[in-house]
């Protein structure tokens, strides 16, 4: 089941006089269970497209619906529902609440999708599990190594069902051991809990536990290898 | 429910500790200044409170009990005719220098009355009897007279105008706005302190009415009766004796601009805390958008901080105001620091707590969530 579809967006800037076309036309479909990874160069507009394919950002033209849902860009300030709703984030700084403990941290995304009390509890507990923290799971970010600190950050963007996973640069900052850790981990759990993972990336390793590899060039995505 | 806001702000304890300072302190400054300033005025009237007279007859425009001008007292016959009058007497409230054992002279504000006990007036006897007044020239001291009087006690005799009486009692809690010390004379002696103004002379004739009586009726007689004076009820009464004191001397500005400097203060300490704090956490702020927070839910988030500091900030500005009444008694300062006010400086605190926290909600709402990624 297709989960994102995004056909023909287009996205510019303006630097003082200048229109920078960033995004000319990207067409992008992403399923539950498949893990696709975007690879490409330092302004290339990878960030850019992954902000509205997460709904931080509004495109100027194109379309996309995140399960089967219009994205109207023209009502950003609903954006903030389909991000709650549908998406989940891994950051490339792992962006966790320093002055929660992981539960914690986990507990504070579900509240924030609506999730309470036992149910949240229970929900955090499982998917901490699933990443391997059971044992951590009181343990303040700064007590935690590169590694657990991304699998935090992975069971929170699982943690209450979103069927789509955005992650930015997931192993940016880890060694290649934790990193290669932490995808594998991301292919398990996108396959066992049967989610759409886009993954950003500059490492090639990602290539190997994705099911699908396109590039971003000159504002267009093209598919690279499957 | 995980409590993001108070852990975010009890994660900077060095912070969070000098924002409550700060606001304890300037809520301090507040109740302090309120505190005494109400103490004032209480002493303004506490004279009229306790006479429970319900109507006040005076020459006119007096404008406070302190400074009554005299009149004749034989109108104290024309307002005991009306009907409603339960009783009426003369009260004189005047000044006199007192010379003290070591040669200096201090001046004290005296009350005259025949009758102290028909009036239960003063209200808090600590020793001998105002039955015994009459009796001769005696006199009673409010125990406060000690601080500008020195010690005295039963016994002793001091010279009121060149008059020597005797003291046979002492009071407490008999203290005028002018901080001079009280003291309770019989009417007649009272009259011999000042010859020359107040021979036949009174400066107020206190009234009680009939439980059945109208006071607007009765005092609309007395006036027709009296058109050269003026008549107010009680509360009216205490009102023009503290208006007087508020206008007249400047001190309600003072005290307004006071308390509005200590409130401005504690808003420009929780607003530059609380700012400092908003951009420090911008990264977390940006994360909650980003995981699906919206803009009222962050800058709750801020509001609940601001809240909880106004809340501790107030808990301890008023535990220091309480601390600090005992020494104020030393210094024979009263505070006044009611419930009602107390209530009304916490709701104050919070509403300029969270108007200090408007800076920070307008920075978090134009926050990009898209900064999760620029790292």
């Amino acid at each position: 089941m297709v989960v994102l579809e995004a056909r023909d967006v287009t996205k510019s800037y303006h630097e003082g006089p200048h229109e920078v076309q960033v995004l000319r036309g990207v067409s992008l479909a992403i399923s539950r269970g498949e893990v696709v990874a975007l690879e490409g160069p330092s302004g290339s507009g990878k960030t850019t497209l992954l902000c509205i394919l997460g709904c931080l950002l509004g495109a100027d033209g194109g379309r996309l619906r995140i399960e089967g849902r219009e994205v109207d860009p023209r009502r950003p300030g609903r954006l903030w529902s389909i991000r709650r709703r549908s998406i989940g984030f891994v950051f490339q700084q792992y962006n966790l609440f320093p002055s929660l403990t992981a539960m914690e941290n986990v507990v504070y995304a579900l509240n924030i999708r609506g999730w309470r009390g036992l149910r949240a509890m229970r929900e955090a507990e499982r998917v901490l599990g699933a990443v391997g923290l059971s044992d951590r799971r009181s343990f303040r970010p700064r007590d935690l190594s590169g590694g657990q600190k991304q699998r935090v950050a992975i069971a929170r963007a699982l943690a209450g069902a979103a069927p789509l996973i955005l992650a930015d640069e997931p192993t940016g900052n880890l060694d290649s051991d934790s990193g290669a850790q932490v995808l594998e981990l991301f292919r398990g759990l996108a396959r066992e809990e049967n989610r759409a993972l886009l993954i950003v990336t500059h490492d090639p390793a990602v290539r190997s536990i994705a099911d699908r590899v396109v590039a971003i060039r000159d504002g267009s995505v093209i598919p690279l290898e499957s | 429910m995980v409590d993001l806001a108070l852990k975010m702000l009890l994660d900077d304890k060095g912070r969070f500790l000098a924002t409550v300072l700060g606001v304890g302190f300037a809520v301090a400054l507040v109740l302090i200044q309120m505190g005494l300033f109400f103490g004032l005025l209480e002493n303004a009237s506490i004279t009229i409170e306790k006479l429970d007279a319900d109507l006040w007859v005076m020459a006119r425009n007096a404008p406070n009990v302190d400074f009554g001008n005299p009149f004749p007292e034989t109108h104290v016959q024309r307002v005991r005719s009306i009907p409603g009058v339960a009783r009426a007497d003369n009260l004189i409230v005047w000044y006199a220098v007192v010379a003290l054992p070591t040669g200096a002279k201090e001046s004290v504000i005296y009350y005259g009355l025949e009758d102290f006990g028909r009036w239960a007036f003063p209200w808090n006897v600590i020793e001998g009897s105002t039955a015994d007044l009459r009796r001769g020239r005696f006199v009673m001291l409010d125990e406060s007279a000690e601080r500008r009087f020195g010690p005295f006690a039963a016994g002793d005799t001091r010279e009121f105008q060149g008059l020597s009486l005797k003291i046979i009692g002492r009071t407490r809690e008999a203290r005028s706005f002018t901080t001079n010390p009280m003291a309770f004379i019989d009417y007649q002696l009272a009259q011999r302190l000042s010859p020359e103004e107040l021979s036949g002379q009174t400066t107020f004739i206190i009234v009680k009415l009939e439980p059945w009586a109208d006071p607007r009726t009765v005092r609309d007689e007395i006036q027709r009766r009296l058109p050269y004076n003026d008549v107010h009820t009680q509360a009216e009464w205490m009102s023009i004796s503290r208006r007087y004191w508020i206008e007249s001397t400047g001190l309600g500005l003072t005290i307004f601009l006071t308390v509005s400097i200590g409130a401005l203060v504690g808003v420009v300490i929780v607003a530059q805390m609380l700012y400092a704090s908003t951009t420090e956490h911008l990264a977390e702020f940006g994360t909650i958008k980003a995981l699906g927070g919206r803009d009222i839910e962050v800058c709750g988030l801020i509001a609940e901080q601001a809240m909880f500091a106004a809340f501790l900030g107030f808990a301890l500005g008023l535990a220091l105001t309480l601390g600090l009444d005992p020494l104020l008694v030393q210094l024979d300062m009263k505070l006044s620091v009611t419930p009602t006010m107390a209530a009304l400086v916490f709701v104050a605190t919070q509403v300029l707590c969270l108007s200090a926290s408007i800076v920070s909600f307008r920075k978090v709402r134009s926050l990009d969530p898209a900064i999760v990624f620029r790292g």
